[in-house]
């Protein structure tokens, strides 16, 4: 991947509301660079919101948002698009795309009147494409892909963007089990290559097993944040999801595993 | 690969060949640090519909009560024909002709940015009832003040004023263009029920005079607002060609747009605008040929493809099509003349039906 400085990105006591009901409250968090962060929480406790904050599609009430040491209200779009690429969820293309398509408009922040198509911009579609897997089926139209195969294209669009911190929400959902451990796979390799993840992940034993660091929401203010290992007690899971369990250890890599969950009472 | 052990080293030593310097199905022209790419199906598309639109206007213009070959039309045009032919090519049917063009560019352009912004193939001039509204400031003129010009600047107003409406009451936000459509909608409807109520109220020989504003025509343009299009034509075709461009990365889901770093909101006030511009100046020459707005932009994505926004395209297909519904009018039962706007639908309407049943899975998503 294209040089990846190191991407700090950090929330200060944020807070963001949709009209009168406030989402997110005095939330502060650190992502940490060249690592996979996971968002997880239950339902409705403001993970994509804090996500589609820190890609500053919501403009916050109060608190800033600091990229590079720089409050990314200020950034341009176009910079901002240059170190940020955000995936959200049930994202649909236009008609009739095929792959190469979609990622080429991950260009469009390198790109512009003039400037329309450079090398470097079809070196970075060809990475992209190649890093998802996906060089052998660029040209097939999207709709005849597979619900993996379509999700790593939305993936590469991204990857195409060049930025060093990615930010996707919930992308392995919908996924079977392949498929989710081919997308986590693809993750895990671009923060070795140098990239900054940052996931919501609904599935709290893949959160576990990929993410370097968890930032654990609920009813939206942090309630933990840290190494999965370090952060995941029985405690944890019952304050964040009423449910009562009790944790044991992958033998292969120590990964935390719930068993025996049921319903607090 | 087993013959590259037979090949001398120097040839085995050379990179392997240098990989595609543009995308597949695009043409990429460089000078220096610029660069354009051109895709191949859309400019090909446009080729042949400024082909057919030169046809069409040839046609149209050796048709009539006098007949004259295509030839003889260029000629004429060149100024190397003889001076009856000439006076009836330049003088008597250029301005109609030139006028269902330019009208017609103006609502097939409009069609296409409102189509994309909504990101709905329903959202057009007259669904959103821009055409409604520029049909009843025109009646209320012809009713009421009955000067020349007005009635063409009272529809540039309420085409405008229409839209500021509707994108005001619709509220920011509105991703879907349902709230859009249906605001448009409502108001349309609302515009319509007033021009019938003044037609029905106004004295018989002001409603006469009224009518052809209710169907649409090119038998009574006013000459200064024929120019006042065609000038408005050259700046804001450019500037439609640049919006459609920004425009084909907004056809992404709004938050991936907007991570882009597509500004979004700018983009969509600004297509709005000009729809409304384009709308509202073509109406003011030829009145509510709606249909055009709707069919020119399907018949430009059929060719173009999907690859782009094809603003220009568009433009091109809607001239086309309001010269042949105008010179289908003129000639069908001469000597007597179907207004524009009747024809139009009449061979619109079954058109984009066709169009529309077509679809795969009735996505309607522009």
């Amino acid at each position: 991947m294209p040089n990846s400085t190191s991407a700090a990105l950090a929330a200060h006591a944020l807070r963001l509301a949709y009209r009168q009901s406030v989402v997110l409250d005095a939330v502060s968090v650190t992502i940490p660079a060249h690592q996979v962060t996971a968002i997880i929480g239950p339902n409705g406790c403001g993970k994509s919101t804090l996500l589609a904050g820190l890609a500053r599609l919501h403009a916050p009430e109060q608190g800033q948002i600091i990229l590079n040491g720089r409050a990314i209200q200020r950034l341009v779009p176009r910079e901002l698009a240059r170190q940020l690429a955000l995936l959200p969820q049930h994202v649909l293309a236009p008609d009739g795309l095929s792959v190469a398509d979609l990622v080429r408009f991950g260009r469009h922040p390198h790109t512009g009147l003039l400037r329309q198509w450079s090398p470097e911009d079809q070196a970075a579609v060809t990475d992209a494409l190649h890093t998802a897997g996906l060089a052998d089926l660029a040209e097939r139209p999207l709709t005849t892909l597979s619900g993996g195969q379509r999700q790593r294209a939305w993936i590469a669009m991204a990857l195409a963007q060049s930025t060093p911190l990615l930010l996707l929400d919930e992308p392995t959902a919908a996924l079977d089990l392949g498929h989710q451990i081919e997308v986590f796979e693809l993750i895990r390799t671009l923060t070795r290559a140098g990239k900054t993840v940052v996931m919501v992940v609904h599935d709290l034993v893949s959160a576990c097993r990929y993410a370097d660091h968890m930032i654990a929401l609920r009813a939206g203010s942090v309630i933990a944040t840290g190494a999965p290992r370090a952060i995941i007690t029985p405690a944890l899971i019952r304050q964040l999801y009423d449910v009562q369990c009790t944790l044991l250890h992958d033998p292969t890599d120590g990964t935390p595993i719930i068993v025996g969950a049921q319903r607090a009472l | 690969m087993s013959d590259t052990r037979a090949q001398p080293s120097v040839l085995r030593a050379r990179p392997p060949a240098s990989p595609p310097r543009q995308p597949r199905g695009y043409w990429r022209l460089h000078w220096r640090g610029l660069s354009v790419l051109i895709e191949r199906r859309g400019m090909l598309a446009l080729l042949a519909l400024a082909l057919l639109g030169a046809a069409v206007a040839a046609l149209s213009l050796g048709q009539g009560s006098v007949r004259i070959p295509p030839g003889r039309v260029i000629a004429a045009l060149l100024g190397a024909a003889d001076a009856p032919t000439t006076l009836v090519v330049r003088q008597l049917r250029l301005g109609r002709v030139f006028a269902g063009a330019a009208a017609g560019a103006a609502l097939g352009m409009a069609g296409c940015l409102l189509q994309t912004v909504a990101r709905n193939r329903l959202a057009t001039p007259t669904t959103l009832g821009i055409d409604n509204a520029a049909t009843a400031f025109a009646v209320a003129s012809v009713v009421g003040v009955s000067t020349s010009l007005a009635p063409a600047a009272f529809a540039l107003t309420g085409a405008l004023s229409m839209l500021a409406l509707v994108f005001a009451l619709s509220g920011p936000g509105d991703t879907r263009g349902y709230r859009f459509l249906l605001t448009g909608m409502g108001l349309g409807a609302i515009c319509g029920a007033a021009t019938n109520i003044m037609l029905a109220r106004a004295p018989i020989d002001a409603a006469n005079q009224a009518y052809p504003w209710t169907v649409g025509t090119l038998n009574n343009r006013a000459g200064p607002t024929l120019a006042l299009l065609g000038w408005s034509l050259l700046v804001l075709t450019p500037l439609a060609l640049v919006l459609g461009a920004a425009l084909n990365v907004a056809r992404l889901p709004e938050p991936v747009a907007r991570s882009l770093g597509v500004r979004i909101t700018q983009l969509r006030v600004g297509a709005i605008a000009l729809a409304g511009l384009l709308t509202g100046l073509a109406v003011a020459v030829i009145g509510p040929v709606g249909i055009i707005g709707l069919a020119a932009p399907e018949l430009a994505r059929r060719l173009a493809g999907p690859r782009s926004v094809p603003v220009l395209a568009a433009g091109l297909a809607g001239a086309s099509l309001t010269m042949l519904a105008d010179l289908a009018g003129r000639t069908l039962c001469a000597p007597s003349e179907l207004p524009v706007g009747i024809v139009a639908a009449l061979v619109g309407g079954p058109y984009v039906l066709w169009v529309l049943l077509r679809t795969p899975q009735g996505a309607l998503n522009a």
